[in-house]
């Protein structure tokens, strides 16, 4: 217990006195004027030293149509310089568009700026020439700028003018289709190699990249030549359609090279200061193309050229809702990536989705239900310059599980007795499906179910319908007579027709008889066997009784009683009745 | 060789009843409820439940989405289980329990409609068809026959007339009860009109049951037991699927 004691009072005199002894930590004093020393320790600009100027043709000697450069360089900054408009020069020496850079070199303990305006002309006629000097207004004083003279001549062998090479590659291009662009600037004399410091593209509708510039000395084959030069490579991308030209152009800086090079082969660099030379290239025309329309396409992202996917990989392909999940893409494509544009994830309904930071191509998903079955698919396309159509690279949907948050499947007993009963937790399982029906829609609310309701009413209204046919029946036999009749004289004359057909005249007089007598038995009525000719007579009509039909029916019913008779009557003679007995049982059937 | 070919044969049909009993997606959401995978087996009862409607499968359905924390659809399923088999006790102890967890009521059903609760719908409509023809049947045929009406015959017509008396008001009751459903999703909003950017009247506990009024595009109108609104149709489940 006084150990304790003793240990507390020990800390509060320790938190009580500490602030008395500890001290601050403060910086490190400079002395006084210290900073100011360390501005001036470094160099200046020098903007006060008089401006001197110089203007030479590059080359001096040169042939007519020859190209040359005039060059005007002054060590002044650009910005200070009142340039005119046009120059005055021979009207044979007619002056390009000129080429304008800028320069800071390092004089030993400052530093200057070096200006330089270039003009390419090709002369249009023999003789010496010169561009006389000239006043320019620099910082607001005038400057003279010497005469240059320019001898032309009719051949010239000597050397063409110092320039870049640039190489494009590629001509023919879309808007928004990164290519590559070099600049040369091949060995001078000697072999020897220079750097090039401030290189810049000049033309409308270009924009380049400079953190993709690579530098490097390489030996090219130069017009069958092979010939070191110094190497800038470079991603420029057109921003607007139709034909683009331009041009290069950067300092010779000697050994001055910035940033990283790569060197092959074996050159040799430049001892001394560097002589600053402003270089242009020839113009490169490159024809631009629009884009085809989108066509309401919302997954086209800006990327041109040609790209593959590999399949996406998921950290997990179960997961809780509200739980974060990385969804990895890996897109390929042939040569430049760096203007590649990943998929913008869409808003979807159940997922939350956050795409990392461009260039990466990874999404992280969070579920946001249960329901969902497959991660949200990401939709992306880009543009093919080789076959100029749009291509469809979505990122496919992925299936998934998502666990939700469960409901208690049981509670606590609070009333031991269960006087609610109410149950304290869910069922088991049922062992099996139970009992089932085809629908859960009702009977009554299906159209088929009406159509068979139908069929009692059917049947009732087909008993209505027998009974009252069965009445009426009853209460007028000779209908059933007559169609009894009828049906047995079918039958009749049928077998008439074959025994006619087989030459048989005993049936056939057999038959006829029997058929005159079924077409007469209703209207008695009477069995037809009990029937005899006269009978059959009487329901002809009083002139077909003595007529052709009568007399038919009365050698009918003779050949039939004949039968039974000596004197035969001979087959040919009944056979020879058929037409006249088939009119005469015409007229007795046209009365049943 | 016939023990051979017995073998055989015995084997083929053992491997078929078992890849036709593996195949049975009622099969499967047991395995999976057993292994406690509730959606998986949410996804099997529900398939089987749409090939076959079986009050067993929508009890076992139920079982599953209450256990993955669906309680509208779990008390959905087993008012489906009901509709088909009223007498299904798992489903009653189930929606009793649900609600008394949930804190929802069970729907207030008018007189014929608690009537039409005793049997299956589809009972009831049989039951009156068969009873009206039966006394149609009786006080028609003797006199199509000829026969006279004995006193049987008449008091079995009467008595079969009063059966279906009652029982087309339970099928009142049955085409009534289609209108009844149950708010599935949890906090599901109640609107005054029928767009998505209306103004709320209310939201709705998962399982409430509402009845609909009428239907309008993708939203039906809806009355609980103390709003009416409408409601997103995705978010309301019907007992009998029949609207």
């Amino acid at each position: 217990m006084n150990i304790l004691l003793h240990s507390t009072r020990k800390i509060f005199w320790a938190l009580l006195l500490g602030p008395l002894v500890l001290r601050a930590q403060t910086p490190a004093q400079l002395p006084p004027g210290g900073l100011m020393q360390l501005q001036l320790a470094q160099p200046t600009v020098d903007v006060s030293s008089p401006v001197t100027a110089s203007a030479v043709f590059d080359p001096p000697v040169v042939r007519v149509g020859g190209k040359t450069f005039y060059r005007v360089t002054m060590d002044a900054a650009e910005s200070s310089i009142q340039w005119p408009e046009t120059i005055f020069a021979p009207s044979a020496l007619p002056l390009g568009k000129p080429a304008r850079g800028q320069i800071t070199q390092f004089l030993g303990n400052n530093f200057r700026s070096l200006t330089t305006f270039l003009y390419e002309v090709r002369p249009r006629a023999i003789g010496h020439f010169a561009v006389t000097n000239f006043p320019v207004i620099i910082s607001g004083r005038p400057v003279e700028i010497p005469l240059a003279g320019l001898e032309v001549v009719a051949e010239n062998a000597s050397a063409p003018p110092r320039q870049l090479l640039l190489e494009s590659s590629a001509t023919n291009i879309f808007v928004g289709q990164p290519f590559r662009v070099r600049v040369l600037l091949p060995a001078g004399n000697g072999n020897e190699i220079e750097a090039l410091r401030e290189i810049q593209y000049n033309g409308d509708g270009l924009l380049t990249d400079k953190t993709t510039m690579r530098q490097s000395i390489e030996v090219v084959n130069l017009g069958g030549q092979l010939k070191p030069v110094f190497l800038c490579e470079l991603t420029v991308t057109p921003i607007a359609a139709g034909p683009l030209t331009f041009f290069a152009q950067g300092y010779t800086a000697g050994r001055e090279f910035t940033g990283p090079i790569s060197i092959r082969g074996q050159v040799s660099i430049p001892g001394g200061p560097p002589k600053y030379v402003l270089l242009i290239s020839d113009p490169v025309a490159v024809q631009v193309h629009s884009l085809p329309p989108e066509s309401g396409r919302t997954d086209f992202t800006g990327t041109i050229g040609k790209f593959t996917l590999d399949p996406p990989q998921l950290s997990t392909n179960r997961m809780r809702v509200g739980q974060p999940v990385r969804l990895k893409v890996v897109f390929h494509g042939e040569g430049d990536l760096t203007r590649f544009v990943p998929p913008v994830p869409p808003r979807v309904h159940d997922w939350q989705i956050i795409a990392d930071k461009s260039p990466a191509t990874s999404y992280t998903l969070i579920p946001q239900t249960d329901e969902t079955r497959a991660t949200p698919a990401i939709p992306f396309s880009y543009f093919d310059p080789t076959t100029a159509k749009y291509v469809d690279l979505s990122i496919p949907p992925l299936p998934v599980t998502v666990v939700g948050e469960g409901l208690p499947v049981q509670v606590a007993v609070t009333d031991p007795e269960n006087k609610t009963a109410t149950p304290t937790k869910l069922s088991d399982l049922a062992p099996g499906p139970g009992k089932t029906v085809a629908s859960l829609k009702p009977l009554q609310l299906q159209a088929w179910f009406v159509g068979v309701q139908l069929l009692p009413v059917l049947g009732l209204l087909a008993l209505w319908q027998w009974d009252q046919r069965r009445r009426l029946l009853a209460a007028h036999p000779e209908i059933v007579r007559r169609r009894q009749a009828r049906r047995a004289l079918r039958r009749e004359k049928r077998a008439l027709a074959q025994a006619a057909a087989a030459g048989d005249a005993k049936r056939f007089v057999h038959l006829a008889a029997n058929a005159l007598k079924i077409a007469v038995a209703p209207h008695f009525p009477a069995h037809p066997q009990a029937l005899v000719c006269a009978e059959v007579l009487a329901h002809l009509d009083a002139t077909d009784q003595t007529g052709c039909a009568g007399e038919t029916v009365r050698k009918i019913f003779a050949a039939a009683d004949a039968q039974f008779a000596a004197n035969v009557v001979t087959a040919t003679n009944c056979l020879a009745w058929k037409a006249d007995f088939d009119a005469a049982l015409q007229k007795l059937e046209e009365k049943l | 060789m016939k023990l051979l070919r017995l073998i055989i044969f015995a084997t083929f049909v053992f491997a078929t009843v078992k890849n036709g009993l593996a195949a049975d997606p009622f099969v499967q959401g047991v395995e999976f409820s057993h292994a406690g995978q509730f959606p998986e087996a949410a996804v099997a009862f529900e398939k089987s439940a749409q090939a076959v409607p079986a009050a067993g499968t929508l009890v076992n359905l139920g079982l599953a989405e209450w256990q993955r924390g669906h309680a509208g659809a779990a008390i959905l399923a087993w008012e489906q289980a009901r509709w088909i088999d009223p007498a299904e006790p798992r489903a009653a102890q189930n929606l009793a329990f649900a609600r008394e967890v949930a804190q929802v009521e069970a729907p207030t059903l008018k007189w014929f409609e608690t009537a039409s609760t005793w049997l299956p719908p589809n009972a009831w409509v049989w039951l009156a068809g068969a009873s009206l023809w039966l006394a149609v049947g009786l006080l028609v045929l003797p006199r199509i026959f000829g026969k006279r009406k004995s006193g049987w015959q008449q008091s079995l017509a009467a008595l079969a007339f009063g059966v279906f008396l009652f029982g087309l008001t339970a099928n009142v009751g049955v085409v009534s009860r289609t209108q009844l459903g149950f708010v599935l999703k949890k906090n599901a909003p109640l609107r005054l009109t029928p767009t998505e950017t209306s103004e709320l009247v209310a939201t709705l506990p998962a399982g409430e049951a509402a009845r609909m009024v009428r239907a309008r595009g993708n939203y039906l109108f809806i009355r609980t037991a103390t709003e009416a609104g409408w409601i997103e149709r995705a978010q309301f489940g019907f007992v009998s699927a029949a609207r």
